[in-house]
C-alpha cells in the first residue's frame, strides 16, 4: 500500500482539537454555561474544518494511505502511534466532523450538567476520530473502548426513556463485542509472527493461512458487527438511540454504528480477505434479514426515536449487504451508504430533538399537526425521512443504488428482497410523517416557536450535505474508489 | 517399642476425627476451640509416634512447639470468645456472621 | 452516447428549461417563503421561460432526424458508468412542449384558485418542483436518470396531493399514491438493474436499437420489459395498481389537472413510448400490456359510471384513457398512443380546471349538488367543459375524436377482434359517463337525491371570489386557451404524424392501417353513449338514474371499485401490519430482547444463588475444608 507522509500532522490536530477542547471545558467553571457551549462550538468547528481540509486535500489520483504519521510507542510489542487515512476512512472522518459539530449545536439548549456533558461528548468523539484514522490494530482497539466508556455515562445521566436499561444494554453489548475483537486481534498478532500491530504490515497478502483468516474473520465480524447493528445482535441500538440525549443519539446512530461497519471493513475484511470470501454468504443473509426486519419492526413503533432506531437497523443492513458482495461496487456503495445514513440519521435525531425539547414527548400519537405550528422544524424531519426512503436527489439514493446493483450481480434474490423493502420503508416513514406532522394542529402545541436561524443551523448543514451529495455523488465516490479498486484488484482469487 | 506405629496412627486419627466432629457440630464457641485443640493434639501424637518410629528427635521438638502455640492460641481464642460473649451475650457461632 | 452532439444554444435552452423551475423551487423554499405573491411570480416566471425554451427548441428542431445528446459522468463510482445528460428527439420535443404548456396554464390558473391559501408559497414551490421533475424526466438520456426524476415526480405528487395536510384523507391519499406507485417502481428499479447488469448500458438510444440488444436472450428482454412495465402500471394507475388515482383527488383541483394530464400519469405512458422499440422486441410482453390496458380501461369506465363526485368521474376517465393509450401502444401503434397522450393532456386539463371553477365557487364535489346550485349559469366553464367532455367521448371535430380514431385504427389492425370489441365498448362507456355528468349538470332536478357522496374538498380560504375579481381572469384564460387547443389540435393529426412517425428511433410500426368501418362504428357507439345518457339523464322527465343504478349488485361493485381497494387495505392491515410486522416485533421484544434480558437476569440470579453459600458461618467453612481434604485424600490414595 502506498503511503504519503503528512507535511503537517493534520490527523493528530483533529484529535488534539477534541482533547484540548475537553481540557478547556473542564477548566471552565460550571456556572458559565454559555462560555462552555461557545468553547465547544469553536473546538468542534476547528475539527470540522480540519476534516474538511483532509477530505478535500486528499489526493484522489494518488490514493493509498495519506496524511501518515508514525511514531514508535512500545517497540518491543510492535505497537506504534500510526495514523493515516485512505479512501475508506476519509468519508468517515468528514462524517464525524459534521456530526460532531452539528451535535454540539443541537445541544445548545442543554441546561443540566453542561460542563460534564460536553467534556464527555468530546472524549467520545475523540475515540471515534481515533478509530477512523488509526492504522495500528492495537490503537483501533483502544479507541474503540475510549468511545465506549463515555457513552454509558452520557446515556445514563442525560438520557430519557428507560435510560439506565438502555445504557447498560448498550455497554454490555459493546463490551461483548470488544471481548470478541481483542482475542481476534491478539490471535492475528501472534499468527503473523512479525511482532507488529501495524495495519499496513499485517495486510501483506498471504501472511495468514486461510484457516486463520476464517476463524479471525468470524470473530471480528461478529465483534464489530454488534456495533454495526447486524441482525440479530441489533437490539441494543434502538434502545440506546431512544435512551440517549439527542446530540448523543446523533453521534450514536450517525457515527458509532459506522465504527462497527468500518471495523468490519478495515480490520475483518482487509486483514482476512479469504475469511471474507468464505463467510460472505452468511454476511449477506444476516444483512438482508436486517434490512427487511428493521423496516417491519419499525412499522409497529409508536416512539419517534424507536422508529428511527429501527430504520437504522434496516439501513445498516444495506451497508452490510454491500460489504458482503465482494465487489468494488459493493464496497463503494457500502461506504457511501455509511456516510449518507450517518448524515440522515443525525438530521432525524436533530429534528426530533428540537421537537422533543418543545413538546416534551416523542410518542407519535401525542404529536400531530406539527407542520402547521413549526413548519421549518417539521420540514427538516420530512427531508430526512425522504432521504431515508431512498428518494433520488438525496444522498441515500446513490448508496442504495450502488449496493443493490452489486447485490443483484451476486445474490439476485437478496437484491429483489432489498428493493421490495424500499416499499415497506416508504410505508413506515410516510406513516410517521403523516401521524406526527400532518393532521389538524394540536391545540396543546399552539404556542410553539419555530426554529430560529441559529438553532436551525445544524439541521441546515445536514440537509445541505444530503442534497449536495444527492445531486453530485461523485464527490464522495471518487474518494472511496481510490481505496476500493486497488484493494479488490489485490485480492487473492 | 511397646505399641505398634499403626495403632498410634489409628489413635491419632480417631482423636482427630472426634475433634473435627466436635468443631463442626457443636454450636458453642468454647467447644469449637476445644475441638480444635483436640485436633492439634492428635497431630502432636502423630509427631511423637513418628519420631519414635523413625528415630528422629525432630518430631519431639515439633510437639513442644505445638504445645506452646496451642497454649497461646487458646488464650487468644478464649479472650476473643469472652469479648464476643460480652458484646452479644451468646456463644453461638451463628450470631457472628457480620463479615458475611 | 449515440446521437449528434448538442449545439451550445440548444444546451443553454435545455438547461434553462429544466433547471430554472428547480432554482425557483429552492428560492421559494429558502428565501421567499413568507411572501406569497413574489413566490407565485417567481414560479410562473420560471415556467414561462421553460415554456418559451421548449417551444423554441421544438421550432429549431422541427426537422430533427438524429437525436441530440449531451452527457456527463455524475456518479463516479467505478463499475457504474452511467452518464447523466440530455437526449432530444422528436418524441420528447413534443413532450416538453406539452408539459410546459400545461404546467404554465395550471400555474396561472392557480393564481386564482389558490389565492389566500396559507400555504400559497409552498404550493408554488411544489409546483416548480413538479415542473422540474417532469421536464427533466422528459429529456433524460438514460433509464437511470429517468428513474431519478420518475421518483421525484412521485414525490411532488405526494406533496401536492397531501397539500392540505391538516385533512386526514388528504395525507392518506398522498401516502397511498406514493406507496402504491413505489410498489410499481420497485419492479421498475429491479428491471433497470437487471438491464444494466446484462447489457451494461442504460442509454435510451441504446436500449431502443435492435442491434445493441442482439446478443440478449429474448426471454430476458421479456422479463425486463415486464418489470419496467411494473413502473408504468404504478405511475399510470393501471390495473392492479389503479386505486391511488381516484383518491388523489384530495389535492387542490389544479394539482389534479396537472397530475392527470401532463405530468404524473403521463410519465408512465411517456416511458412506454420512450422505450417503445425496446418493448416491441418482446411479443409476449406487448400482449400483456395490451391486456392490462384493456382491463384497466374497462374497469375504470364502470367505476366512472356510478360516481357522484365530479372529480372522481374525471379521475376514472383518466385511468380509462390511459388504458386506451397503453392499448394503442401495446397494439404496436406508436403514433396513436402518443397522439392520444397529447390530446388527452389538453382536454383532461381542461375538464379538471373547469370542475375546479365549480368546486371553487360552490364548495362541493357532488355533481347533483353542483347542478342544484346552478353550475350551468357559469358560462365559460360550462361551455368549455362540454367541449372537453365531447372531446373525451370522441366526438368530431374535437381533438379526442381524431386520437381515438387513431387508437381504434390500431386495435382494428390486430388479428384478434376481442381487443377491438373491448375498445369499442370503452368508447361507448366513455361517452355515456361523460355525458351523464354533463346532463346532470345541465338539467338540475330539485328532486334529485342529495346524499353527499364525495367528500367536499376543503374550502379554500378565499372561496367563491366574485366574477371580476383579480383571480377570475387567471382562472378563465387557461380554460379558453385549453378549449382552443382541444378544438384545433385534432386537425394537426397529419403534421404530428409525420413529425412523430419520422422521429421514431428505430423499429416498430407507425400505426396500423384502419379498417374502413371502424371509425364509423366508433363514432356511432360514441353517439349511442351520448344518446343513452340523454335518455336517462337529459330528456325532460328523466329520473337521472342510470341503468347501473337499477342493479344494486352491479352498482355496489362499481361503487366499491371492484373491491380492489378493500383488498389492498386488508393486505396492508392484516398481512403486513398485524401479521408479519407484528411477528417481527414480537420476535424482537420477546425472543431476542427476552433472551438477552433473560441471560442478564440469569447471571444476576445465579450470582444471588451462589451468594447464599456465603453464610459467614465458621463451622460450615471448616466442614468444607475437611470434606475437601477427605476427598483429596481419597483421590490420592487411589
Amino acid at each position: 500500500m502506498q503511503m504519503e507522509p503528512a507535511s503537517f500532522p493534520f490527523l493528530s490536530a483533529i484529535l488534539l482539537s477534541c482533547v484540548v477542547g475537553m481540557m478547556a471545558i473542564i477548566l471552565i467553571p460550571e456556572e458559565r454555561q454559555l462560555l462552555i457551549k461557545q468553547v465547544s462550538g469553536v473546538f468542534s468547528g476547528i475539527s470540522l474544518l480540519l476534516s474538511l481540509y483532509v477530505f478535500f486535500a486528499f489526493n484522489r489520483s494518488l490514493g493509498g494511505v495519506q496524511f501518515v504519521e508514525h511514531l514508535n510507542w512500545i517497540p518491543s510489542l510492535g505497537i506504534s502511534y500510526f495514523n493515516g487515512v485512505d479512501g475508506f476512512s476519509v468519508p468517515n472522518i468528514l462524517l464525524t466532523g459534521i456530526v460532531f459539530f452539528t451535535g454540539v449545536l443541537t445541544m445548545w439548549e442543554l441546561k443540566t450538567r453542561v460542563k460534564e456533558y460536553f467534556a464527555l461528548y468530546f472524549l467520545l468523539v475523540a475515540g471515534v476520530y481515533g478509530l477512523f484514522m488509526s492504522m495500528d490494530l492495537f490503537f483501533i482497539f483502544v479507541w474503540y473502548d475510549v468511545s465506549l466508556f463515555p457513552m454509558y455515562l452520557l446515556i445514563a445521566v442525560w438520557g430519557t426513556t428507560r435510560k439506565e436499561y438502555g445504557a447498560m444494554k448498550l455497554t454490555l453489548y459493546l463490551l461483548a463485542g470488544s471481548a470478541l475483537i481483542l482475542p481476534a486481534i491478539i490471535f492475528l498478532w501472534a499468527k503473523s509472527g512479525l511482532n507488529t500491530f501495524s495495519f499496513v504490515l499485517l495486510m501483506h497478502p498471504g501472511l495468514f493461512t486461510p484457516s486463520v483468516q476464517k476463524f479471525a474473520f468470524l470473530l471480528l465480524f461478529l465483534g464489530f458487527g454488534i456495533l454495526a447493528g447486524v441482525w440479530p445482535l441489533h437490539t441494543w441500538s434502538p434502545d440506546g438511540h431512544v435512551a440517549a440525549p439527542h446530540g448523543v443519539s446523533m453521534v450514536h446512530a450517525g457515527v458509532l454504528m459506522k465504527i462497527g461497519a468500518f471495523g468490519v471493513l478495515r480490520v475483518a475484511i482487509m486483514l482476512c480477505p479469504l475469511g471474507w470470501i468464505y463467510w460472505a454468504k452468511l454476511m449477506a443473509v444476516l444483512a438482508v434479514i436486517g434490512i427487511i426486519y428493521g423496516a417491519l419492526v419499525g412499522l409497529r413503533q409508536t416512539d419517534l426515536k424507536y422508529v428511527i432506531g429501527y430504520s437504522s437497523v434496516s439501513h445498516m443492513g444495506v451497508v452490510g449487504l454491500g460489504l458482503s458482495t465482494v465487489t468494488v461496487e459493493g464496497l463503494n456503495g457500502a461506504v457511501f451508504q455509511m456516510f449518507a445514513h450517518g448524515i440522515m440519521t443525525a438530521l432525524l435525531f436533530s429534528s426530533v430533538g428540537y421537537i422533543y425539547d418543545r413538546t416534551h414527548t416523542k410518542m407519535i400519537p401525542e404529536l400531530g399537526g406539527l407542520s402547521r405550528v413549526v413548519p421549518v422544524a417539521s420540514a427538516f424531519f420530512i427531508v430526512a425521512a425522504l432521504a431515508g426512503i431512498g428518494l433520488p436527489g438525496l444522498a441515500n439514493f446513490w448508496g442504495e443504488l450502488v449496493v443493490f446493483l452489486a447485490a443483484f450481480k451476486v445474490y439476485p434474490l437478496f437484491g429483489v428482497i432489498a428493493v421490495v423493502t424500499l416499499v415497506v420503508s416508504a410505508l413506515f416513514m410516510l406513516r410517521v410523517v403523516q401521524k406526527a406532522f400532518y393532521g389538524p394542529a394540536n391545540p396543546r402545541y399552539a404556542g410553539l416557536q419555530d426554529v430560529t436561524l441559529w438553532l436551525g443551523t445544524p439541521r441546515i448543514i445536514l440537509a445541505a450535505v444530503l442534497l449536495i451529495l444527492g445531486l453530485y455523488p461523485s464527490l464522495l465516490f471518487n474518494v472511496i474508489r481510490t481505496a476500493s479498486v486497488p484493494f479488490m484488484n489485490g485480492l487473492p482469487r | 517399642m511397646i505399641a505398634p506405629f499403626r495403632d498410634i496412627l489409628l489413635l491419632a486419627a480417631t482423636l482427630f476425627a472426634l475433634g473435627a466432629f466436635c468443631a463442626v457440630v457443636r454450636r458453642n464457641l468454647i467447644m469449637i476451640v476445644l475441638g480444635i485443640e483436640i485436633m492439634l493434639n492428635a497431630a502432636a501424637i502423630v509427631f511423637v509416634g513418628a519420631s519414635l518410629h523413625l528415630n528422629n528427635l525432630d518430631g519431639q521438638t515439633f510437639v513442644l512447639f505445638i504445645l506452646a502455640v496451642a497454649a497461646t492460641e487458646v488464650s487468644v481464642g478464649l479472650a476473643i470468645i469472652v469479648y464476643a460473649f460480652r458484646r452479644t451475650g451468646s456463644f453461638d457461632p451463628r450470631h457472628f456472621n457480620l463479615l458475611r | 452516447m449515440v446521437g449528434s452532439p448538442a449545439h451550445p444554444v440548444d444546451l443553454a435552452a435545455l438547461i434553462a428549461a429544466t433547471m430554472l423551475p428547480f432554482a425557483s423551487f429552492l428560492a421559494i423554499l429558502v428565501v421567499t417563503r413568507g411572501r406569497p405573491r413574489l413566490s407565485a411570480w417567481l414560479s410562473i416566471g420560471s415556467v414561462t421561460i421553460t415554456l418559451a425554451c421548449s417551444i423554441a427548441l421544438l421550432a429549431l428542431h422541427s426537422g430533427l432526424t438524429t437525436p441530440i445528446g449531451f452527457s456527463a459522468d455524475l456518479i463516479g463510482s467505478s463499475g457504474l458508468n452511467i452518464p447523466f445528460g440530455f437526449l432530444l428527439d422528436r418524441l420528447n420535443l413534443l413532450m416538453i412542449v406539452v408539459v410546459s404548456t400545461i404546467c404554465f396554464l395550471v400555474q396561472v390558473y392557480s393564481l386564482g384558485y389558490m389565492a389566500g391559501d396559507p400555504g400559497f408559497s409552498r404550493y408554488y414551490a411544489f409546483m416548480s418542483l413538479f415542473t422540474w421533475a417532469m421536464m427533466s424526466l422528459a429529456v433524460s438520456a438514460n433509464l437511470l436518470q429517468l428513474y431519478f426524476f420518475w421518483e421525484l415526480v412521485g414525490l411532488s405528487s405526494y406533496l401536492l396531493i397531501g397539500f392540505w395536510y391538516e385533512k386526514f384523507s388528504a395525507t392518506q391519499a398522498g401516502k397511498k399514491a406514493f406507496v402504491m406507485t413505489r410498489a410499481g417502481d420497485a419492479a421498475f428499479f429491479i428491471g433497470i438493474l437487471l438491464l444494466f447488469i446484462h447489457t451494461g448500458d442504460l442509454g435510451i438510444v441504446n436500449l431502443d436499437s435492435r442491434a445493441a440488444l442482439a446478443g440478449v436472450p429474448p426471454s430476458f428482454i421479456t422479463l425486463s420489459a415486464l418489470l419496467i412495465f411494473g413502473g408504468i402500471v404504478g405511475k399510470s394507475a393501471q390495473f392492479p395498481l389503479l386505486t391511488w388515482l381516484p383518491d388523489a383527488m384530495e389535492g387542490p383541483t389544479p394539482v389534479s389537472a396537472l397530475l392527470h394530464s401532463a405530468t404524473m400519469v403521463a410519465a408512465g405512458v411517456y416511458l412506454f413510448a420512450r422505450l417503445f422499440p425496446f418493448f416491441s422486441m418482446s411479443a409476449v410482453a406487448m400482449s400483456v400490456f395490451l391486456a392490462i390496458g384493456t382491463i384497466s380501461m374497462l374497469l375504470a369506465s364502470t367505476m366512472a359510471m356510478v360516481s357522484r363526485d365530479i372529480k372522481k368521474v374525471w379521475a376514472f376517465s383518466t385511468i380509462s384513457q390511459l388504458g386506451f393509450m397503453i392499448m394503442a401502444l401495446g397494439a404496436g401503434s406508436y403514433f396513436a398512443g402518443v397522439f392520444h397522450l397529447t390530446t388527452h393532456a389538453g382536454f383532461k386539463a381542461l375538464l379538471f380546471l373547469c370542475s375546479g371553477v365549480f368546486i371553487h365557487r360552490f364548495e362541493t364535489n357532488d355533481v347533483y349538488e353542483l347542478s342544484r346550485l346552478g353550475a350551468k349559469r357559469m358560462l365559460i366553464p360550462m361551455v368549455t367543459m362540454v367541449l372537453g367532455a365531447a372531446a373525451l367521448s370522441g366526438l368530431p371535430p374535437l381533438s379526442g375524436y381524431f386520437s381515438k380514431e387513431a387508437v381504434m385504427g390500431s386495435l382494428a389492425g390486430l388479428p384478434n377482434p376481442v381487443w377491438l370489441g373491448a375498445g369499442l365498448a370503452g368508447v361507448f362507456l366513455t361517452a355515456y359517463y361523460s355525458f351523464r355528468l354533463i346532463f346532470i349538470l345541465l338539467f338540475p332536478r330539485e328532486t334529485a337525491v342529495t346524499i353527499p357522496v364525495g367528500t367536499p374538498s376543503p374550502p379554500p380560504q378565499a372561496a367563491g371570489i366574485p366574477a371580476g375579481a383579480p383571480g377570475a381572469w387567471a382562472m378563465a384564460v387557461p380554460l379558453i386557451v385549453l378549449a382552443t387547443i382541444t378544438v384545433v389540435l385534432g386537425f394537426f393529426e397529419t403534421p404530428l404524424k409525420n413529425f412523430i412517425g419520422a422521429g421514431m428511433l428505430a423499429g416498430g410500426s407507425v400505426g396500423g392501417e384502419a379498417l374502413s368501418w371502424t371509425p364509423l362504428a366508433a363514432l356511432a357507439l360514441a353517439l349511442a353513449g351520448v344518446g343513452l345518457a340523454w335518455v336517462e339523464f337529459g330528456r325532460k322527465g328523466a329520473r337521472q338514474i342510470g341503468f347501473v343504478d337499477r342493479i344494486p349488485i352491479l352498482h355496489r361493485l362499481f361503487a366499491e371499485r371492484w373491491y380492489i381497494d378493500r383488498f389492498y387495505g386488508l393486505l396492508v392491515n392484516l398481512v403486513i401490519d398485524r401479521g408479519i410486522s407484528r411477528l417481527c416485533y414480537l420476535n424482537d421484544r420477546k425472543v431476542i430482547d427476552g433472551g438477552i434480558d433473560g441471560l442478564c437476569e440469569g447471571a444476576v440470579e445465579s450470582g444471588r444463588v451462589m451468594a447464599v453459600l456465603q453464610t459467614g458461618m465458621v463451622q460450615y467453612r471448616l466442614l468444607a475444608i475437611f470434606a475437601v481434604l477427605a476427598l483429596l485424600a481419597l483421590y490420592f490414595y487411589y
